[in-house]
């Protein structure tokens, strides 16, 4: 007997609104479907009015946690339109701020990942930690979340000394507790039971479903932006790109720990080499008329904007993909043939409460031990009968 | 492979079909085909070529017509697809079969702009609200947001 149970929009497990149905038999999940729009706000309609500058703070507030992943992608096309090229200060600021970023976010999502395992002290321990790269973002940019940082031609903050020192210092501790928990994440045997073979997405599935990210890498598929189409500094900097080949939670927990490790060695290589001069050039107002193709690789995967310029100080047309959309159809992949209860572990941020939608068909005599099953609808009338139809209690008032 | 081997390949197998083809940047390739031979184009970039991810689909009003941009990408450029269809019937052909990851994108383009992609394995909304009027897509030019008037319940008579 299939069930439909919903999930979503509004759900006290949810951080976010999504609507997710899933029609399960049993305890496995036959198939999933996921409504969106719930968070729909208009941004590339709100674009088209908005000035080139006003702009990048616009996409700065597309997402709360990569924000500076939308302004980085966004103003770098708009840069190339005005062909404007920034200083390399500049850049390095701009890259080093990107790199934070990506430090943060996963260390987020690993935490998110510990709880929903529930290995809660994971969870705590490494959020503990996330403090100190939120500190340094406050250091470096006055702000937490939306660091402001980008402006067309470069960036608005300058570094001096004392901010250099302390980053570096900070790293210091971050590299030694992260060495902490690769080791505790990849050997605690209840943690890897939990994750290994969760949410199987072979090789062929994430290329074919368009994947981007954590979640094609860990499908063993070496593609990453930074190294693929280097923008800002990348292909002046060391690094490398994490891949696993387990294709599960498991492939995914462990390729976040890896980048968290490169990300330290760009910081460190950027803050060692950091050059002299200045911070941004002057931006015209106007843009010629074209068009730009600007791709980012944020901590999620591939961000991609389609920027089309008429000449004027307003895009004509701004397209905006995050990477979580990339990966949705992959999810619901995913999803499907998996049991409920990996459901929190595969859509991570979301903690649906699905054993009390689970309803039990077959009733056992308490006094007896007879057992019989008994079918929907009889289940259904039962219950009606045994507390029939009152009117609903109305006391309460609609304040308003 | 590089920008000039794409360019060339593309001139020896797409022929007149080729409407456009620019190189503004480097890593970044615009090829401009019709309607018709979109697929034909897709499937050549997929099989051939090894572009198999799709990084989105954009729309772009133009007035009397729609232009439609597939940007792919593989590990070397990023290379976009464009193609232009007609105000008046706005109709395209999925491109789900080839790349089943596109559905997304395509019922995003049904919603923004109107465009009836047909073969569609999903045609339902994906954004809009289940109360949308009909004919109201958001991102054509001709299309105004107004805001409604404020009203603050219990408030002010």
């Amino acid at each position: 007997m299939k069930f439909q149970i919903p999930i979503g929009p509004q759900h006290p497990a949810l951080k976010e609104p999504i609507g997710l149905r899933i029609t399960v038999e049993g305890e496995i999940i036959r198939d999933a479907d996921l409504r969106l729009g719930y968070n729909h706000r208009g941004i590339e309609k709100l674009a088209e009015s908005k000035t080139w500058v006003q702009n990048i703070y616009l996409t700065e507030r597309i997402c709360g946690i990569c924000s500076h992943s939308h302004t980085t992608c966004y103003v770098q096309g708009v840069e190339k339109l005005m062909e404007l090229q920034p200083p390399k200060r500049g850049l390095y600021i701009r890259t080093l701020v990107a790199e934070l970023e990506r430090i943060h976010s996963h260390l987020l999502w690993l935490g998110v990942a510990g709880h929903e395992a529930g290995f809660d002290s994971f969870f705590m321990y490494i959020w503990r930690d996330r403090e100190i790269v939120m500190d340094i973002l406050e250091i470096i940019s006055g702000n937490r979340v939306h660091y402001g940082i980008n402006t067309i031609g470069g960036v608005r903050r300058d570094l001096d000394a004392l901010q250099v020192k302390r980053t570096l210092d900070s790293l210091d501790t971050l590299r030694k507790r992260s060495e902490y928990y690769k080791h505790l994440g990849t050997n605690e045997p209840s943690f890897v039971a939990r994750l290994a073979r969760v949410g199987y997405l072979s090789r062929e599935e994430a290329i074919s479903l368009c994947a981007v990210g954590p979640t094609l890498r860990a499908s063993g598929v070496p593609m990453d932006v930074r190294k693929d189409d280097p923008y800002a500094v990348y292909d002046e900097v060391p690094f490398e790109v994490c891949t696993a080949d387990t294709c599960d939670v498991l492939g995914r927990t462990v390729v976040r720990i890896k980048e968290l490790f490169q990300s330290y060695n760009i910081i460190e290589y950027l803050l060692k080499n950091l050059p002299a001069g200045e911070i941004a050039v002057k931006a015209p107002r106007r843009a010629r008329p074209g068009e730009v193709v600007s791709r980012y690789e944020a901590p999620r995967g591939e961000n991609i904007h389609y920027i089309k310029s008429n000449g004027t100080d307003k895009p004509e047309r701004l397209k905006v993909r995050a990477p979580t959309l990339g990966n949705y159809a992959a999810t619901i992949k995913m999803l499907k043939n998996g049991f409920i209860a990996d459901v929190p572990l595969i859509f991570a941020a979301i903690d649906p409460c699905i054993c009390c939608a689970e309803r039990a068909a077959a009733i056992v005599n308490a006094r007896t031990g007879e057992e019989k099953i008994v079918p929907m609808d009889i289940l259904r009338q039962t219950s009606q009968r045994t507390s029939p139809n009152k009117d609903e209690k109305r006391e309460a008032e609609w304040p308003l | 492979m590089n920008d000039q081997f794409l360019i060339e390949k593309a001139k020896e197998r797409l022929k007149d079909k080729v409407l456009s083809l620019t190189n503004p940047a480097p890593r970044r390739i615009f090829l401009g085909v019709s309607v018709e031979n979109l697929l034909e184009a897709v499937n050549w970039l997929k099989k051939d070529m090894g572009f198999t991810h799709l990084s989105t689909i954009s729309g772009v009003d133009l007035g009397q017509s729609f232009e439609i941009l597939y940007h792919f990408a593989n590990n070397a450029c990023s290379l976009t697809i464009r193609t232009e269809i007609p105000r008046e019937t706005p109709q395209l052909p999925s491109i789900c079969e080839l790349t089943p990851g596109a559905v997304l994108y395509e019922r995003e383009l049904q919603d923004m702009f109107g465009i009836a992609v047909q073969n569609i394995p999903d045609s339902r909304p994906l954004l809009l609200p289940d109360g949308w009027p009909a004919g109201n897509y958001p991102l054509r030019k001709d299309w105004k947001y107004e805001r409604p008037p404020e009203v603050i319940p219990g408030g002010k008579k």
